[in-house]
């Protein structure tokens, strides 16, 4: 680790008030970087600056577009343009960590702002579009100012290097796993039992996968129970359950770290149908480290995480008779789910933040080089470092 | 009169393009020389460490006269062998390593630790720089860049040629 306390800034590039993978990422992240004596400040649109932690300020108000298969709320345009400009020159920073500086946000714009030691994170994961080829060129030379590239999952870096032509070195997004680790079982929770987590109305979470595969899986466990937790509005959704089934199913509602620590170390099986759009994966780390064994859908950023069924099952995405065969056999097996929860315990591990913010500190190490600070570019163009000379 | 003005927006527009182009370039070849200049710290300090394996019990004596060889030539390679004499470090490392993994004691533990730590951030260099130098090459493949010669007289960047398996 690098001994000198460092300036960093990281730009956030969705609304910090609205939840979302990335944001939890930055939080983590800026936090640990806070606690091992580090001073951090994150740049990011918010909807309402009163409630944001004393370590983020607000580039104005996020605007909603359409963006991979969802609606993103992220900010650009000459104001928030100004903003970031004025963010960098005041902040003096070693080192700026942009995030998911691909999409018209202001990580792109502080992208093209500044000039020194500069980290990119790429999180998203997309089949290949067209569009990007189109922007390509306009993006790349913004791009190639990072000195160092960090992709979520291989599924993130193939993104990458599909649409950008570039590498980059893949270091996972972070959990705390400790606070997984420790999960007392609850009877409730304990039996023949399934658990679902997540917005469970987003068709690409894949409940809809897991209710067709349940009249199979209740012929060979007539006691199997379905929980699911989550924020949403579950009418829609029991609708749709066959009504003699509809009594396995539990809306529990959105729960807490304790109760999700409780939950994975409680549930028989945990299942993530996600039929795509996913490019890491937290909860399915988050479920390992809680000592769940997992049953998961074979997308690539799934496939990954598990080791491609080492440290949990797999089956076919969108295969609902698959998924029914794999969780019958799981449940059947004792031994099986035994050794794939151990197994998956220790793979959690490895994605805790003490191990993942140290591979993010060496690629910070690698960036800054001498004292060299974060400018913007402006100040060291040719023309200006001309006129500026007689100045002094 | 509009034809003045359109030919000089145009000479504006070109201009601005190639000072833009040569301030990309300028940046590109920093990178390449930052990011050479991490690796090759990294790659020093390996070599060091290599050495204290050689002298400490880690090593018999036939590996520990290889693993020193191979260490002394990494450090004073001259930049065209230094890739080969490097891959070579890392192949007697490499051997060592293997079957010694089960009789290291606590105090040669650290070394290894070290060694490990120090392969993963070389791993994290070796891929930052390489992408360094590709996009260099690259853009100065460009048209543009060979005609008005936007490179100067800063040398091409060669590709370290680094064995993907290192350890």
């Amino acid at each position: 680790m690098l001994t000198r306390s460092l300036k960093i800034g990281i730009v956030c590039p969705y609304s910090w008030d609205t939840p979302g993978g990335v944001q939890n990422h930055i939080r983590d992240l800026a936090e640990f970087l806070i606690a091992a004596g580090h001073e951090v400040s994150v740049l990011a649109p918010a909807i309402d600056e009163s409630l944001l932690p004393s370590y983020v300020v607000s580039a104005g108000k996020p605007i909603s577009i359409p963006y991979n298969g969802a609606v993103a709320r992220v900010l650009f345009g000459p104001v928030a343009f100004a903003r970031v400009r004025q963010w960098i020159s005041q902040g003096d920073f070693d080192l700026l960590h942009l995030h998911e500086p691909a999409i018209p946000s202001i990580s792109l714009l502080a992208c093209w702002a500044a000039d020194g030691p500069m980290v990119g994170t790429f999180h998203a994961a997309a089949k290949r579009q067209k569009i990007i080829f189109a922007i390509g060129p306009i993006l790349e030379p913004a791009i190639e100012k990072l000195s160092a590239r960090i992709a979520v999952s291989e599924a993130a870096r193939l993104t990458l290097t599909d649409h950008l032509d570039t590498d980059a070195v893949i270091i996972p997004n972070g959990i705390y796993a400790s606070r997984y680790a420790h999960g007392t079982k609850q009877s409730k929770w304990q039996g023949n039992t399934i658990g679902f987590i997540g917005r469970f109305e987003e068709p690409r979470k894949g409940l809809s996968v897991l209710v067709e595969a349940l009249p199979i899986i209740a012929r060979f466990a007539p006691d199997i129970k379905v929980f699911v937790a989550g924020p949403g509005d579950s009418t829609d959704v029991e609708k749709s359950i066959d009504p003699q089934l509809r009594h396995r199913f539990e809306f529990l509602g959105k729960i807490s770290e304790e109760d999700k620590a409780d939950f994975m170390a409680s549930v028989s099986l945990y299942v993530a149908p996600n039929t795509g759009g996913e490019s890491f994966g937290i909860i399915l780390a988050e479920a390992l480290a809680g000592g769940a064994c997992v049953v998961a859908s074979d997308i690539p950023a799934f496939d990954d995480l598990l080791g491609h069924g080492e440290f949990g099952a797999l089956f076919t995405s969108e295969d609902s008779t698959d998924l029914a065969k794999v969780i019958i056999d799981l449940l059947r097996d004792d031994a099986k789910r035994q050794k794939l929860s151990e197994a998956g315990k220790a793979r959690g591990q490895s994605f805790d933040w003490t191990a993942v913010a140290e591979q993010i500190y060496s690629v910070y190490e690698m960036s800054i080089v001498g004292s060299e600070k974060v400018r913007l570019a402006s100040d060291t163009r040719s023309w200006n470092r001309f006129l500026s000379k007689d100045d002094k | 009169m509009i034809n003045w003005v359109a030919l000089a927006f145009i000479l504006l527009i070109s201009l601005w393009y190639l000072s833009f182009t040569a301030t990309r370039l300028d940046r590109l070849h920093h990178r390449v020389e930052t990011s050479w200049a991490n690796l090759d710290v990294l790659l020093q300090k390996r070599a060091a460490v290599a050495l204290e394996i050689a002298h400490s019990d880690i090593a018999d004596p036939a590996s520990s006269m290889l693993l020193t060889g191979a260490a002394y030539q990494a450090r004073d390679a001259d930049i065209k062998s230094r890739s080969q004499a490097e891959s070579g470090l890392s192949g007697a490392l490499g051997l060592l390593l293997e079957d010694s993994q089960h009789l290291a004691t606590a105090a040669d533990n650290v070394l290894l630790t070290e060694l490990s730590a120090l392969t993963d951030k070389i791993r994290v260099a070796i891929a930052i720089h390489t992408d360094a130098v590709t996009r260099t090459q690259m853009v100065r493949g460009k048209f543009v860049v060979k005609v008005f010669r936007l490179a100067g007289t800063a040398p091409l960047p060669v590709t370290y040629e680094f064995e993907s398996d290192v350890l």
